[in-house]
């Protein structure tokens, strides 16, 4: 079973703004970068070019795993607005 | 003068329980729910154990409710390096046979098993229950912070023209990080090693083929977790049936997984691979996947539940445990809704918001079984932080199995001189002891 396709089926209404954003200058003392990892919708990478984390969140699940990981304070963190994010569905 | 008694902030099992308590004493209440639908951002696919909360307020609710399978088979898989072995309780399942889904069982019958079902369908059936009751319901609406006027929530801020809800109670039941909860002081903000981690992918299948492969009966359900599956994190892996649908997925500690620097999603792709549960998935299409974060702190966690003007109720108040071998959330979500309910209403009535009066909740919420269960559970719930029962003990387990069914022409040793050789390497006896002990201890 390949794992892929996993993050293409889940359902989303894409906000045109971002509801987290990376404060840089926080996170560049980070050595954990757990974000990079444990996100499960996999939003942070490491950009080795920017040399710093990028964040891209239409694929956030909300789950919130990062907020809770981040040591270093740097993500101001809210939930998208009203009505938009992610859709779960059951089905 | 209010135009509302009471805000209801999160229309989850919690939030409708205690708005539809309120409405149906007579009380104005207002249910505010960020997504578009209720329980769209919930992805919850696993089990309720029946509870009575919401039966007392809409009888036949358990039969009426939008539920998938009635679990009569719960099966425990201990996974080890070359072999898995497997503990399985089945129900004789004379509540559950092959009735039509008309007929189905009576809500008393429920009372004592677990039900499957998913919480997007669940959540918004039941908020519909709630508005029919009168509470009004908005969705697509995100409360963004309190109003706080002298120390007490006096109301909500929510992203609409109008801007500022007010009422004379708020209750918060917003969920595991419960960031309201956080606004009102309840709470500092919970740490790693008390969250959870879940991720789920859903697979479609046709009816008949799980039942023929969990041995299913008509709307006959089963669960099925896992330990040791999880690459030495703590957690465990389940797979839950659904009419036409299997939830598998991987529940994991998130200190101990930012300790291993490990990928949730990796291992769920591993743990789908892997021989026991790649037997029971095939043939199935992906149709979501879906991760959220659970309150595994225990009895420490659970923040101050009450304050002036506000009461929080669920997972925001961290009323979820498991002990390893059952996991309880939505029962005590309901229950503890309820109660919420059932104290704002009093207080309303009597004009007295404060928090000497609403700390009625708190004291309801010791009586009942909701904070004694995760009293009796408490330690059971640190025992479950230990990395060992994670890694090394399914290690032994499958080792002691293996040597006991190894037929290899060779003399036969015994139990203990097998359990011996298993433990080598991976546990100390000292260990051992000291973890039989504390197991002794959390569950006898």
């Amino acid at each position: 079973m390949n794992i892929e396709g996993i993050f293409d089926v889940t359902s989303y209404r894409v906000n045109t703004e971002a509801h987290i954003r990376v404060v840089h200058e926080r996170c560049a003392g980070c050595s954990v970068r757990a974000c990079t990892f444990a996100c499960p919708a996999r939003c942070y990478t490491w950009s080795e070019e920017r040399e710093r984390v990028e964040f891209a969140y239409e694929a956030c699940l909300e789950c919130g795993t990062c907020l809770v990981l981040c040591d270093q304070g740097a993500l101001d963190w809210h939930y998208p607005r009203g009505g938009f994010g992610v859709r779960f569905r059951g089905t | 003068m209010h135009k509302v008694d009471a805000i209801v902030v999160g229309a989850g099992p919690a939030g409708t329980t205690a708005a539809l308590t309120l409405a149906l004493a007579g009380a104005r209440v207002v249910l505010l729910e960020r997504a578009e639908t209720p329980g769209g951002k919930n992805m919850f696919g696993g089990m309720v154990v029946a509870c009575a909360a919401p039966e007392e307020l809409l009888p036949g609710f358990w039969q009426d409710a939008p539920w998938e399978r009635q679990v009569v088979k719960r099966v425990l898989t201990v996974v080890g390096e070359h072999s898995a072995t497997t503990v399985a309780y089945h129900g004789d399942g004379s509540a559950a046979d092959s009735a039509p889904a008309a007929a189905r069982v009576s809500s008393d019958a429920l009372v004592g098993t677990g039900l499957t079902l998913f919480r997007p369908r669940f959540d918004r059936w039941y908020a519909e229950r709630a508005r029919d009751a009168g509470v009004t319901l908005l969705t697509g609406c995100l409360v963004e912070g309190l109003v706080l006027q002298n120390g007490r929530v006096s109301g909500v801020r929510v992203a609409r023209p109008d801007g500022v809800l007010e009422a004379p109670v708020v209750v918060l039941c917003d969920g595991t990080l419960s960031l309201l909860g956080k606004d009102a002081g309840l709470h500092q903000g919970f740490r790693p090693d008390q969250l959870a981690l879940g991720v789920r992918a859903l697979y479609r299948l046709p009816e008949e083929q799980i039942a023929e492969r969990f041995g299913l009966v008509g709307q006959q359900g089963a669960t099925q977790e896992f330990l040791g599956c999880t690459e030495g994190v703590r957690g465990g892996g389940f797979v839950y049936t659904q009419t036409e649908t299997l939830a598998v997925g991987v529940v994991l500690h998130l200190d101990s997984l930012k300790i291993r620097c490990l990928a949730p999603y990796q291992l769920l792709e591993r743990f789908v691979a892997s021989p026991y549960v790649a037997t029971l998935i095939r043939g199935g299409r992906l149709v979501e996947y879906s991760a959220h974060l659970l309150p595994e702190g225990g009895l420490k966690m659970v923040p101050r539940l009450s304050g002036a003007g506000v009461l929080v109720a669920g997972d925001a108040a961290a009323l979820c445990y498991t002990n390893g071998l059952a996991q309880e959330g939505m029962n005590l979500a309901m229950t503890s809704g309820k109660l919420a309910g059932e104290v704002a209403v009093e207080a309303v009535a009597a004009g007295d918001v404060s928090a000497a009066r609403l700390a009625a909740y708190d004291e309801r919420l010791r009586e009942s079984f909701v904070l004694r269960d995760m009293k009796t559970y408490d330690r059971a719930v640190h025992l479950l932080h230990r990395d060992r029962i994670f890694s090394a003990y399914p290690k032994m387990v499958g080792a002691l199995m293996d040597g006991l069914y190894r037929s290899d022409c060779e003399p036969k040793r015994r139990l203990g001189r097998l359990g011996r050789t298993a433990m080598g390497g991976r546990v100390a006896l000292r260990e051992l002891v000291v973890d039989l002990v504390e197991a002794g201890r959390s569950y006898l």
